[in-house]
């Protein structure tokens, strides 16, 4: 494997508290288009959109750092017409940061059509038929044309459920290659921040390999991919924590893929700091809303004559009292869900609202060094309070990190 | 601003002023102010805003109070599943009519009764009685509501059925009117049948019933100058529920003095990708649509935001717009989101198109303030098309309550989201294509193969 380097960065990573009792920490990411708070989730708008929210109404659930997909922004509206817009800033109306994915995680959805080589991944658009080739040194530059402020390497992605050991070796080690051909070819390190992804599947072995090999190229943050794709949730976890425990602390470390609040919390206790997932947006568009005590089926009947908020306490502007509340009820969005594009508007804008408001809190309660009270309560909304429904994965895992959901 | 004339208040807590002088004889366009008490004044000639179950499709109250300037909403009765919702979270300063039917209303497989009409919710055709709409009325509390009417959507009705129609509106109205609170806001519906046959009710609304209604809402704008020349009709607002497929029949209906309007085209243009282009009287000089080469010396009253060209232009949709749409985006913003199915690209365009026909109003009364609205008019005729573009894209899915079948053999309103994997038009055989990767990477990423 190719000899450790140092490469320049277009971030700075500001450590404001430590956990005392689990691995959780509370940092500033400053960005090219802003600072971030640490622990932070990501909302994405995989095709430069918020899934039909304004630019505005995005930043005002207080959201400063999303997601676009460079598969999609490829195929549509293609690099060209991204050179010509002048980025995916531009092309929507953006003024925060944004971060691309490599395109690589669509080939664990698209395994079965791809065919992976030492290259890239040749496969056929699933839209149209298109055949295709993406290897690092596309990946990376179709990145620099969109400009976002965090790029992703193209990594070799397996379902971390596969059996083959010897192709999650490969899977690993083509990893870490491909990451010194994106390396390679980033043209725009300065203004560009490139996120290594930790790969091996749930080996700890392999990660904790993959871990040393990729810490050496010394890219501004870390990922830990190929998770979140159908792993029982304690090997999630200790892969998780395998990693954390290697990477360096004055890196933001980033979960891919993960979105579900439990899953969010424990994360963060067990060292990482960024997450994003398509879940609470989409969930949205189904008329689920999430809520502190669980997600809500809007749809359902039992909803129709309920004139309350969507949830009671919740700061967005559908749920807020006093000032600059739509006074939306759950009656209204039942009525809408489904049924016009509206409810779906409504209910993401309260979705991503939690999504963020969470992670606040999650913060603010690191820095006030009373994560592990705020964990217990969080369980304990969720589930009613009845310890015996909190899950046994997540009791597991922050156990390791010293806290004991049951006492 | 010239000063009112007529301002006849009215126990109802709505008030309409008609500006500058007043003939109840002639068939004139003319300017008005429509207040409504805890609402923003309306400017007349002027329109409101056309909504689905309560929300105008694609915007939420929020980007409507920021992004919009619409001043009332249209909403329709068979949206509403059960009573008392007030609460449709629109913006306080939006005035709020309230119709039994959506417009346009799919037409009912059953007739109306003597006492109800057949609705179309979303749960399908329902039949809706005066008495529960009255009690509608009551818990709904809008601020306009305009009565049942006997009105035969979508079929042209007999001698017989024209006879009723008359008798049943009456009937109607006059128990609406006989029950409702003082503080409600009635217009009355003129139906879209020649004044003789709905002579003895129109008799009614200038005599009898005249104390109790607000204004009037024409369901064909044609009636207007066979209304019954008495001031205390003339003195109404006029609302039009009359569908005007283009600028041009709303400039006609103004002409004929209407003063309020539901325009159906908007969302229409919205859900097919046309951003509204066009501007009363003339478009601004340096509009590029004609070196665009988009039309000879007539111009279009829209562009297709969905085309190619769009892909790398950073324009705004329309020239010199002020809409958010065209100050905060441009075309290629709005092209790809188009491309992308991406339900922003509605949310944009509705705001723009909105913004249009608020614009367009606005000229409008400055042109009729001006004494120049029918030279205005010519010169709005000679600049631009009759009608809007042809619709070319699929817009958002189409719902049973949106549009109704027409009969069988029908084609799908709404095109399947995925088709089988493995057969494309090219027709290539294997999932994986297998040319040497020197060649794939020459085309490019998510370039086509020529095969």
């Amino acid at each position: 494997m190719a000899a450790a380097q140092s490469m320049p960065s277009a971030l700075d990573f500001e450590l404001v508290a430590r956990c005392s009792t689990t691995k959780a920490r509370a940092a500033i990411l400053t960005l090219p288009h802003g600072p971030v708070q640490l622990p932070l989730f990501m909302p994405v708008a995989t095709q430069a959109s918020l899934k039909g929210l304004t630019p505005e109404q995005l930043e005002g659930t207080g959201c400063r750092l999303c997601l676009n997909n460079t598969y999609h922004l490829g195929l549509k509206p293609g690099q060209e017409a991204l050179e010509a817009v002048g980025g995916a800033h531009k092309l929507q109306g953006w003024k925060h940061n944004i971060l691309t994915d490599s395109g690589g995680f669509q080939m664990v959805s698209l395994l079965k059509l791809a065919n992976i080589t030492e290259e890239g991944v040749r496969f056929l658009s699933p839209h149209d038929g298109t055949p295709m080739l993406l290897t690092p040194e596309h990946s990376i530059a179709l990145q620099n044309t969109i400009g976002s402020d965090i790029i992703m390497q193209l990594d070799d992605v397996l379902v971390t459920t596969s059996p083959d050991t010897k192709r999650m070796r490969e899977a690993m080690e083509r990893s870490v290659r491909w990451l010194d051909r994106c390396i390679a070819a980033h043209k725009n390190p300065t203004t560009q921040n490139l996120f290594c992804i930790i790969q091996g599947g749930l080996d700890l072995e392999m990660r904790e390999e993959c871990c040393r090999e990729m810490v050496a190229r010394d890219t501004p943050g870390i990922a830990i991919g190929g998770l979140s794709g159908g792993e029982a949730k304690a090997d999630y976890c200790r892969v998780v924590s395998t990693c954390t425990g290697l990477l360096p602390e004055l890196k933001p470390r980033y979960v891919m893929g993960i979105g579900y609040p439990e899953d969010l919390v424990v994360s963060v206790a067990l060292g990482a700091d960024m997450f994003d997932c398509v879940w609470p947006t989409r969930t949205a568009r189904f008329g689920d809303a999430i809520t502190k005590h669980g997600v809500l089926k809007l749809r359902n009947a039992s909803y129709r004559n309920d004139f309350g908020p969507v949830e009671e306490g919740c700061g967005c502007i559908c749920c807020r009292q006093g000032k600059g509340s739509l006074g939306v009820t759950r009656a209204f969005v039942h009525h809408l869900a489904a049924k016009e594009t509206v409810g779906a508007h409504l209910l993401t804008i309260h979705n991503v609202w939690y999504q963020l408001a969470l992670m606040r809190s999650v913060r603010e309660s690191i820095i006030e060094d009373r994560f592990p009270a705020f964990l217990k309560q969080f369980f304990a909304d969720l589930h009613g309070g009845d310890k015996a429904k909190y899950p046994d994965w997540a009791v597991e895992a922050l156990r390791t990190v010293g806290v004991d959901l049951m006492m | 601003m010239a000063t009112a004339l007529e301002n006849l208040e009215e126990p109802s807590g709505l008030f309409f002023d008609i500006y500058g002088s007043f003939d109840p004889n002639s068939v004139t366009p003319r300017l008005g102010r429509l207040r409504v008490k805890g609402r923003q004044e309306l400017e007349t000639p002027n329109f409101f805003a056309i909504s689905s179950r309560g929300v105008v499709p694609h915007l939420t109250p929020d980007v409507i109070s920021a992004s919009t300037t619409i001043g009332g909403v249209h909403m329709a009765l068979e949206d509403w599943p059960s009573p008392l919702h007030t609460f449709t979270a629109l913006p306080r300063s939006l005035i709020t009519v309230l119709a039994p039917r959506r417009t346009p209303a799919v037409s009912a497989p059953k007739g109306n009764s003597n006492t109800a009409i057949s609705v179309f919710t979303s749960t399908g055709f329902q039949v809706l009685s005066n008495k529960s709409y009255i009690s509608y009325i009551a818990k709904l509390r809008p601020d306009i509501a305009i009565p049942l009417a006997d009105v035969p959507h979508g079929s042209d009705p007999g001698t017989k059925r024209v006879a009723k129609m008359g008798d049943r509106t009456q009937e109607w109205v006059t128990e609406l009117l006989n029950s409702k609170n003082d503080e409600q806001a009635v217009f009355a519906p003129i139906l879209p049948i020649d004044s003789l046959s709905q002579y003895e009710y129109l008799n009614q609304l200038a005599d009898e019933l005249t104390d109790g209604i607000s204004g009037l809402a024409f369901y064909d704008s044609n009636l207007l100058p066979d209304m019954p020349a008495t001031t205390s009709l003339s003195r109404l607002p006029r609302l039009s529920l009359d569908e005007p497929s283009s600028p041009r029949q709303i400039l006609r209906q103004v002409s004929l003095g209407m003063d309020i309007f539901t325009i159906p085209f908007i969302g229409f243009a919205t859900e097919a990708s046309i951003a509204l282009t066009f501007r009363f009287p003339r478009p601004v000089l340096d509009d590029p649509l004609v070196s665009d080469g988009v039309g000879g010396s007539v111009l279009p009253l829209g562009i297709n935001m969905s085309s190619k060209t769009h892909t790398a232009s950073l324009k705004p949709l329309s020239t010199a717009c002020t809409c958010y749409t065209c100050t905060a985006h441009h075309r290629a913003f709005v092209q790809h989101l188009l491309s992308a199915d991406e339900m922003l690209s509605w949310t944009l365009l509705q705001i723009h198109n909105s913004h249009v026909v608020s614009e367009f109003f606005t000229s409008i009364r400055e042109s009729v303030r001006r004494g120049t609205f029918d030279v205005d008019c010519d010169e709005f005729v000679r600049a631009y098309e009759s009608e809007l573009p042809e619709k070319s894209e699929q817009g958002p899915r189409v719902r049973g309550y949106h549009s109704k079948s027409e009969g069988p053999g029908e084609s799908k309103k709404n095109k399947a989201a995925w088709g089988n994997l493995g057969k494309f038009e090219h027709g290539i055989s294997g999932l994986v294509p297998d040319e040497p990767a020197g060649t794939l990477e020459n085309k490019g990423f998510a370039k086509k193969a020529d095969i």
